[in-house]
C-alpha cells in the first residue's frame, strides 16, 4: 500500500510545487499540455490498451466534449466547472450509440468503422451550422471573473489552467488505476487476450466494451472541454481532425498500453518532441510520431512505461 | 438526363483508378491479413513521382508510369522484408499501429520536403475534353482509364494463370494448407506486398493528371480505400472492383444531386452501413 501510495503523494507534491515555484509562463504551458495528453492518452488507452479496442475515432468524442462546452458557455454561460464535466457527459451519451454499432466489429474492422465515425462527425460539424458554427468555429473572448479563496482568478496568466489540467489527469489516472483493479477491468484484460473465450465464460463482452467505450468518451470530452477553454478557438479542423486521433494513439502506445503511468510518460514524450521540433519546422513532429510509433511497436511493444516496470524486480503490481 | 448520363460516366472512369487502388489493399489483406494504413501514401508517391518525372525530365505521367511501377513493387518488396515482415507475427493490431506510424512518418516526410503547396499537373491535351454522344470527357482521365483497366487485366491474367499468381490465391484462402502444399509464403507474401505497392504507385501516377497534388492527400484516399474494400469485402479482388466504380459514381451523383458538403458523407455512411449489416462485403465474399 505504501508503495502506491508514496508515488501517488509525490505525483500531487509535484503538480502543487509547478505552479508556486515556476514563473516561466513557456514552461507552465508546456506542463499544461502535458497534462492535457496525459487525459486524452488515458483516454484512449482506457479502450485501446486495456479492452485492446483500437480506436482511429477518438477525435469524434474530443470534439463532441470540446463543442459542448464551448456551446454552453457562449449561448448559456455556463462556467468551465460545469461545462467540462458536462462536455464529457455529452461525449459519453454519444460514445453509447456509436458502441452498440461499432461493437458488433472486432479487431481492424472496428478500427476502420470508428475512422469512418469520426469522418461522419467531422461533416456534421462542418455542416450544421446553427449549432456549431461551421468552419467559422467558435472563439471565447473573455472568461467569467472568478473569486477563489478571496482572489480574483486571472485567467490572462496560466496557474488557473493548470490546476484545472492538473485535477483531470488525476481524475484520469485514477479512473485508469481503478478500472486494472477492478472487475470490469478483468473483464477488458479477458476480452483483449481472446474475446471468444471471454464470451464463452460468460461475460457480456458488449456491455463490457460499450461501458468502456463511454468511460473513456467521458475522459476524451473533458479533455476537449479544457482544450476549448486553453485555447479559446473551437473549430472542426482544430478538434475532429484524423491528426488528434493519431496522437491519442501513439501516446498510449509510447507510453505503455494498459499500463496506469504510461500515458503520462507518453505525454511527456509526445509534448518534448512536438516542442523541440517546432522552432525548426512545423510539422516535422508528425514525422518523429510516426517514427517512434514504429520503433516502439517493433522493439518495445510494451511501451516505455511497460518496458520500465518490466525491468523494476518486483514491480509487477506497482504503478 | 444529360447531367445525369455525364456524372454517371465520370464516376465510373474515376471508379476505375479507385479500384485499382482498393486491389492493392485487399490482395495484401487476402495473403497477411493485414490493413496496410499506409497504402494511401503510396498512392501519394505515385502522384509526386509522375509530378517530378514531368518537371524535372519532361516525361508525360503516363510514360511515367512505367519508371515508377516497376520501382514502387520493389519498394514494396524491400519495405515488407526489412520493416513489415518482424511486425507481422505480432498480431494485426501491432501491425495496424505500425503501418498508422509508417504513414504519419512517409506523409510528413513529404510534407517536409514538398511543403503543403497544392499543385498540378498541366498537360496539352488536357484542355479540351473530347464528347464522345455529347458527353464531355476529359482526355488524361480517359487515358488513366484505359490503362486502369489493361493493368487490372494483367493483374487477373496473372493471378488466375500464371504458378506465382495461383500461390498467391492459395495463400488468400488457406496460408496453412499452402504451406503444407509446398508454397513458399514468406516469398508469397513479399511478392503481394510489392503488387500492392506497385498498384498503389501506378493508381497515383495516372490520378495525378485529374487530382489536386499534396503530401497528405494519402489520408483522403485512404478512407476511400477503405470504403471500396469493406463494400467488395475485404480480400476480394473482383469486389474491389465494383466496389471502386460504385464509389466514383455514388461521389460523382453524390456531386450533382445532394446540396453542401454532406455529400463526401454518403461514402461514409454507405461504409458503416456495409460494415455492419453485410461485413463480408455486399458482393458477398468470403471474410
Amino acid at each position: 500500500m505504501t508503495r502506491r501510495l508514496l508515488p501517488a503523494l509525490l505525483g500531487v507534491a509535484v503538480l502543487v510545487a509547478i505552479p508556486l515555484s515556476i514563473r516561466n509562463s513557456f514552461f507552465l504551458h508546456v506542463c499544461i499540455l502535458i497534462l492535457m495528453w496525459t487525459v486524452l492518452g488515458a483516454a484512449w488507452n482506457v479502450l485501446g490498451g486495456f479492452a485492446g479496442q483500437v480506436s482511429f475515432g477518438h477525435a469524434a468524442l474530443f470534439a463532441v466534449g470540446a463543442y459542448t462546452t464551448i456551446i454552453l458557455y457562449l449561448k448559456g454561460g455556463l462556467a468551465p466547472w460545469w461545462g467540462i464535466p458536462l462536455g464529457g457527459l455529452a461525449a459519453a451519451l454519444v460514445s453509447v450509440p456509436i458502441g452498440l454499432l461499432c461493437f458488433r466489429l472486432r479487431g481492424p474492422y472496428f478500427a476502420l468503422a470508428t475512422l469512418a465515425v469520426a469522418e461522419i462527425v467531422k461533416l456534421v460539424a462542418l455542416n450544421w451550422e446553427s449549432v456549431t458554427a461551421g468552419s467559422v468555429g467558435y472563439l471565447i473572448t473573455t472568461l467569467p471573473p472568478v473569486r477563489l479563496f478571496g482572489l480574483e482568478v486571472n485567467w490572462e496568466r496560466k496557474p488557473p489552467f493548470f490546476a484545472a489540467a492538473a485535477v483531470l489527469a488525476v481524475v484520469a489516472l485514477l479512473t485508469t488505476g481503478w478500472l486494472r483493479n477492478s472487475r470490469l477491468g478483468a473483464y477488458l484484460v479477458a476480452i483483449r487476450e481472446n474475446e471468444d473465450a471471454a464470451e464463452a465464460v460468460g461475460i457480456d463482452t458488449v456491455r463490457a466494451k460499450v461501458v468502456t467505450l463511454a468511460l473513456s468518451a467521458f475522459l476524451a470530452g473533458m479533455g476537449g472541454g479544457f482544450y476549448a477553454f486553453y485555447f479559446r478557438y473551437v473549430d472542426p479542423d482544430a478538434v475532429a481532425g484524423i491528426g488528434l486521433s493519431m496522437e491519442m494513439v501513439f501516446i498510449a502506445v509510447v507510453g505503455g498500453l494498459g499500463t496506469v503511468g504510461g500515458p503520462l510518460i507518453g505525454a511527456v514524450f509526445l509534448t518534448a518532441v512536438a516542442e523541440l521540433v517546432r522552432d525548426r519546422f512545423q510539422m516535422g513532429h508528425l514525422i518523429f510520431y510516426g517514427l517512434f510509433m514504429m520503433l516502439v511497436i517493433r522493439f518495445m511493444p510494451e511501451g516505455i512505461w511497460g518496458r520500465v516496470r518490466r525491468l523494476t524486480p518486483g514491480a509487477r503490481t506497482g504503478g | 438526363m444529360e447531367t445525369f448520363a455525364q456524372s454517371l460516366v465520370s464516376g465510373v472512369l474515376t471508379g476505375a483508378l479507385y479500384a485499382m487502388i482498393g486491389i492493392g489493399l485487399t490482395v495484401v489483406f487476402g495473403v497477411m491479413r493485414i490493413i496496410n494504413l499506409a497504402h494511401g501514401e503510396m498512392v501519394m508517391l505515385g502522384m509526386f513521382g509522375a509530378f517530378w518525372s514531368q518537371k524535372l525530365w519532361k516525361l508525360d505521367p503516363f510514360v511515367s508510369l512505367l519508371v515508377w511501377t516497376p520501382l514502387m513493387f520493389v519498394a514494396g518488396m524491400l519495405l515488407y522484408r526489412l520493416l513489415l515482415r518482424k511486425i507481422i507475427p505480432g498480431g494485426e493490431l501491432n501491425t495496424l499501429l505500425y503501418t498508422a506510424g509508417l504513414s504519419l512518418l512517409i506523409a510528413n516526410l513529404a510534407l517536409f520536403a514538398w511543403t503543403g503547396d497544392y499543385r498540378t499537373i498541366s498537360l496539352s491535351y488536357g484542355i479540351t475534353p473530347f464528347r464522345p454522344l455529347g458527353i464531355a470527357i476529359a482526355v488524361p482521365l480517359a487515358v488513366a482509364f484505359v490503362l486502369a483497366i489493361l493493368i487490372t487485366v494483367t493483374l487477373w491474367l496473372f493471378l488466375s494463370r500464371t504458378d506465382l499468381g495461383r500461390a498467391i490465391r492459395a495463400t488468400s484462402q488457406n496460408p496453412e494448407a499452402s504451406v503444407l502444399m509446398g508454397i513458399d509464403v514468406e516469398r508469397v507474401a513479399m511478392v503481394t506486398f510489392g503488387l500492392g505497392t506497385a498498384l498503389a504507385g501506378a493508381a497515383g501516377v495516372l490520378l495525378a493528371p485529374s487530382l489536386y497534388l499534396y503530401p497528405t492527400v494519402g489520408e483522403l484516399l485512404i478512407v476511400k480505400c477503405f470504403v471500396i474494400v469493406v463494400l467488395g469485402g475485404l480480400g476480394s479482388v473482383p469486389g474491389a472492383i465494383a466496389g471502386g466504380i460504385l464509389l466514383g459514381v455514388v461521389e460523382s451523383l453524390g456531386a450533382v444531386y445532394v446540396s453542401g458538403t454532406y455529400k463526401d458523407g454518403i461514402g461514409f455512411v454507405l461504409f458503416l452501413a456495409v460494415l455492419l449489416y453485410r461485413p463480408s462485403g455486399l458482393f458477398g465474399a468470403g471474410r
